[in-house]
């Protein structure tokens, strides 16, 4: 087999292969074993006529084509790699010599990835914001810990205060009639809240258990039930019980309960070490998309349009997946949305053609540098996955061998690398001002 | 059915008749009223061969129903030539 490669115009090349005739033949024949299983001819059972019988049966086309088919399987991945092309699209075939007994001449039109122009990507200097975990923060976290484990306790003789939890029963007139949904019983309340109506909660402040008081609102006008928008009401209220959170103490104590710790100091410093790693894993992630940034913006090259459709079309689908998923249609949500599919896509269109430019500045970084994953890293990058998801490692390994599924994975592995490759080469510079 | 054209009417194909090629043995459907003097004759004459035997055979036509009614095929005759050791026919021509 022979390639050659030729450039047309922007990323598109003329790949021209030339296929030795006894290789021809050789596809002809496993067309023709391949079509005559499926032809039944007259004379003759599925699978038994000779050549000849099945060319004059069908014409000569189709076993051409699927001849054509067999070569193209056999012949372009090494024609690709021969010719050092790195296609990105399907290739447009068109025949030029395609007989038997004689060699095959293929034109093949291919759009390719394009020359990229690396810049400076090793040792890209970076703001690394110093981690630190304020003595207010941790007492923060705290606090909100107190309130998580706040009891709740009864008030025997006490009044409603700003906090409370009142459990009552109301019945609600409107203009001296009752409406739907206008009584109820039992209903708990958290004064302050702000779940009932604007006024409600507040009201009730200083009332004592066994108290019936008047309570006087009006619904706001973009109340959902619409018979109700815009209407006074009165309320006829009576308090049943009265429920208060009482905060515990920050002590020791208070760490037992709450905590593996026995003292209140062991759980401050549990706390610290907590947000300061999540304050680091933050950074870590600025730091990332900072010399990704920075190492797409030194490099220079042109976004095939392709790749850009290619990645808008994937965002569409996986929209509409998840629509699907809750139940609507894609026109459905263009409609409630007010735009149309092409508004979306024209919408979209910045940010794929940003992260089709990241990709392919990181594949040609991963190519330069040498970047390559290895067998195991994809089984260790399996077993974690067995492991998120609870599953056996021969399931994942099962539903990876579907379509594409290992090779996106290989790929996600790579661009990763390649990633802690930069960030690895990059020169930090501690600045304290976040 | 003077005319060898008329005798010989078109090949048998099938996987028994293109197994018999191999060994120089040729199928045809024929008049129904042909012998195998004429047969060999006929062949001879078109094909431009030379015939060693000829076997034939009647072949019945088949009964084919069409609800009540039950109907037949045409009866035929089936004839195998073997040639001359060498001699060839293509009879691939008006599938």
């Amino acid at each position: 087999m022979k390639a050659e490669v030729e450039k047309i115009e922007n990323n598109w090349v003329n790949l021209k292969i030339e296929v030795e005739a006894e290789k021809v033949n050789q596809a002809l024949d496993r067309a023709y074993r391949k079509l005559v299983k499926e032809v039944s001819i007259p004379g003759f059972r599925k699978g038994k006529a000779p050549r000849k019988i099945l060319e004059n049966f069908l014409g000569t086309e189709p076993l051409y084509e699927e001849a054509l088919d067999f070569i193209m399987q056999e012949i372009y991945t090494e024609a690709v790699e021969q010719a050092k092309i790195q296609p990105i699209d399907a290739p447009q075939v068109a025949v030029e010599q395609f007989e038997e007994d004689k060699p095959l001449i293929l034109n093949i039109k291919v759009e390719v990835k394009p020359e990229i122009k690396l810049g400076e990507y090793k040792g890209i200097k970076i703001k690394k914001p110093v981690v630190e975990v304020k003595e207010e923060e941790v007492q923060e976290y705290l606090e909100k810990l107190q309130k998580r484990h706040a009891r709740i306790k009864t008030v025997v003789d006490g009044t409603v205060e700003q906090g409370d939890i009142a459990i009552i029963d109301y019945k609600g007139f409107i203009d001296g009639q009752t409406f739907a949904g206008g009584i109820a019983s039992n209903v708990s309340i958290e004064v302050g809240s702000g779940r009932f109506i604007e006024g409600f909660e507040e009201q009730l402040v200083g009332a004592k258990v066994g108290e019936t008081r008047e309570v006087k609102v009006t619904f706001p006008e973009d109340y959902r039930d619409k018979n109700l928008a815009g209407k006074e009401a009165v309320f006829n209220v009576t308090i049943k019980e009265i429920k208060r959170k009482e905060l515990l103490p920050l002590d020791d104590e208070f760490a037992k309960d709450v905590s593996q710790f026995n003292t209140l100091e062991e759980l401050k410093e549990d706390i610290r070490n907590k947000l300061k790693e999540e304050k680091e894993k933050k950074v870590r992630q600025e730091i990332r998309d900072e010399v990704i940034k920075k190492v797409v913006e030194n490099a220079e090259l042109e976004v095939p349009e392709t790749l850009i459709k290619r990645r808008i079309d994937a965002h569409i689908k996986r929209l509409d997946e998840r629509l699907k998923m809750q139940g609507y249609s894609l026109e459905e949500y263009c409609e409630a949305a007010e735009t149309t599919e092409e508004e979306l896509r024209e919408k979209y269109r910045e940010q794929a053609i940003e992260s089709v430019k990241t990709d392919l500045v990181l594949e040609e970084i991963a190519q330069r540098e040498n970047i390559k994953v290895s067998e195991d890293e994809i089984f260790e990058e399996i077993q974690n996955l067995a492991k998120d998801y609870n599953e056996s490692v021969e399931n994942v390994q099962k539903h990876l061998r579907l379509k594409d599924n290992l090779q996106a994975l290989t790929y996600g592995l790579l661009i990763d690398k390649t990633i802690k490759f930069l960030v690895d080469h990059s020169s930090p510079v501690e600045s304290s001002n976040e | 059915m003077d005319r060898a054209e008329d005798i010989i009417l078109k090949p048998v194909i099938s996987e028994k008749s293109m197994e018999l090629i191999g060994e120089n043995k040729y199928t045809f459907w024929v008049d129904k009223r042909a012998n195998k003097v004429q047969i060999k004759k006929a062949i001879e004459e078109l094909f431009d061969v030379k015939v060693e035997k000829v076997t034939t055979m009647n072949v019945k036509g088949k009964l084919k129903r069409f609800g009540r009614n039950v109907g037949r095929t045409p009866n035929r005759k089936k004839a195998i030539v073997k040639l001359r050791e060498g001699d060839k026919i293509e009879i691939f021509e008006g599938l």
